[in-house]
């Protein structure tokens, strides 16, 4: 359950058009990540989301194209954040809970990944409808 | 350009992955590895992973794919060199890669090829 | 501010703590040059589990063990949840080359295990520690024997180790 939306700083705005800006996009969330202190495990789950999320908007988008944008979140009494805010004016998705529905494994077959997606970070949430594209917000947290 | 140089060593291929991994890159990867193969008539590919730091959903099936494919041309493939951080992003993320062989390092990579070839060469039916 | 601060410095103690006694809880043990074992006791929760597999993964690339036995006599409940994260453990180990065996499992957790329709097939599994141990030592190509033998022919010799 997302509260208010947490205070941000520093953002960083990057285009999804290519599978070049699928790296560039996840090493800018890792560099983030580790200017902010995240330890090398979480630096790898930050940037496999961000890979994972910014591939759908290629794959799955009208155009392919999207905007993402990195913000680090003022320090809270969760501790230190950062915040990934992947949005795209495709198709939108037309089930948001059956997307992010959890199966055992998610090692076969296509689909968006967003459970494993959602398992790597703090807090996953979709903002999507039938023919108003989507935003993907993800937000990881450390001490 | 982050084409990967796979290098011939005796029945062994060898490849190196130096940087990220672009899509096109992998998928390039696991092309020329097939081309070799079937080329030189290796028997192994030893994939050293060390320096790749992300691995996600679509590498982590790549290289599944790869290695099931390269089995089917007749070579095992050993990944070596994975790192910790990228395998537990991997195994949160679901997958299992259960078509891949892995060793810690390319010493240890080796000497499972050359073990996995020796029992294959003397399975008998009679 | 300086209450900020306290509550900061509050955090990383807690948190310290937590690893420390993770640590206490589930250490990750050398028994022999490449065996690795990790005694668990207690619930297996998201975290902890989380913790455990990256000290494992740790400890692995620091010893090059290629075999790691998983004890679970003391783990209380197994779920689907409990057998989820002892399975995670056996991929992430299995990603570094090392093998995982799986001991303690009692009849009731085998039963619960098949129960639950979870795919454990390529999971090696033993009843009790002496045996994962026994397993490991024959993977390694090792064998223990008596020293009688080599003392009834002479002066002491030293046994190879590895």
């Amino acid at each position: 359950m997302s509260t208010a939306d947490p205070e941000s700083f520093g953002e960083t705005r990057l285009p999804i058009a290519t599978d070049d800006d699928i790296v560039a996009a996840r090493g800018a969330a890792r560099e983030v990540a580790k200017v902010l202190g995240f330890g090398a495990v979480d630096q790898s789950r930050i940037a496999t989301a961000v890979s994972e999320l910014t591939r759908n908007v290629i794959r799955y988008a009208t155009d392919g194209r999207g905007t993402v944008a990195i913000r680090a979140l003022a320090p809270t009494e969760r501790g230190t954040g950062m915040e990934i805010v992947v949005s795209d004016d495709g198709p939108g998705i037309a089930d948001v809970t059956q997307a992010l529905a959890e199966g055992f494994t998610s090692g076969s077959g296509l689909g968006m990944g967003l459970p494993g997606t959602k398992r790597l970070m703090d807090e996953l949430t979709i903002d999507s409808a039938l023919g108003q594209g989507t935003t993907v917000t993800i937000r990881k947290w450390h001490r | 350009m982050a084409r990967v140089p796979i290098l011939t060593f005796a029945d062994l291929l060898i490849a190196s992955v130096q940087e990220e991994l672009r899509d096109r890159d992998a998928l390039a990867l696991q092309e020329e590895l097939s081309a070799a193969i079937a080329r030189t008539g290796a028997r192994g590919v030893l994939l050293d992973v060390s320096a790749v730091e992300t691995v996600d959903s679509f590498l982590g099936r790549l290289l599944n794919d790869l290695a099931l494919g390269t089995r089917l041309l007749g070579a095992y493939t050993v990944l070596v060199g994975i790192q910790p951080a990228v395998a537990i992003t991997l195994v949160e993320l679901g997958l299992q890669l259960t078509g891949v062989h892995t060793a810690l390092n390319a010493e240890k990579g080796q000497l499972l090829l050359r073990r996995l070839l020796a029992e294959e060469d003397r399975r008998e039916y009679r | 501010m300086a209450e900020t601060l306290d509550t900061t410095a509050a955090q990383t103690v807690i948190a310290e703590q937590r690893r420390t006694i993770s640590e206490l809880q589930t250490p990750v043990i050398q028994v022999w040059s490449g065996i690795l074992a990790l005694p668990i006791v207690g619930s297996v929760d998201t975290a902890r589990a989380q913790d455990m597999n990256e000290r494992l993964l740790e400890k692995i690339i620091e010893t090059s063990s290629e075999i790691v036995i998983l004890d679970i006599t003391g783990v209380a409940v197994i779920d689907t949840s409990v057998a989820k994260h002892l399975l995670e453990t056996v991929t992430a180990a299995r990603l570094l080359g090392a093998e995982v065996l799986i001991v303690g499992l009692s009849t009731h957790t085998a039963l619960t295990l098949v129960h639950l329709g979870l795919d454990l097939s390529g999971v090696t599994t033993r009843t009790t520690l002496a045996k994962g141990l026994e397993l490991a030592f024959r993977r390694l190509g090792l064998e223990v024997v008596p020293r009688r033998t080599a003392r009834a022919h002479g002066p002491e010799r030293e046994g190879t180790d590895d």
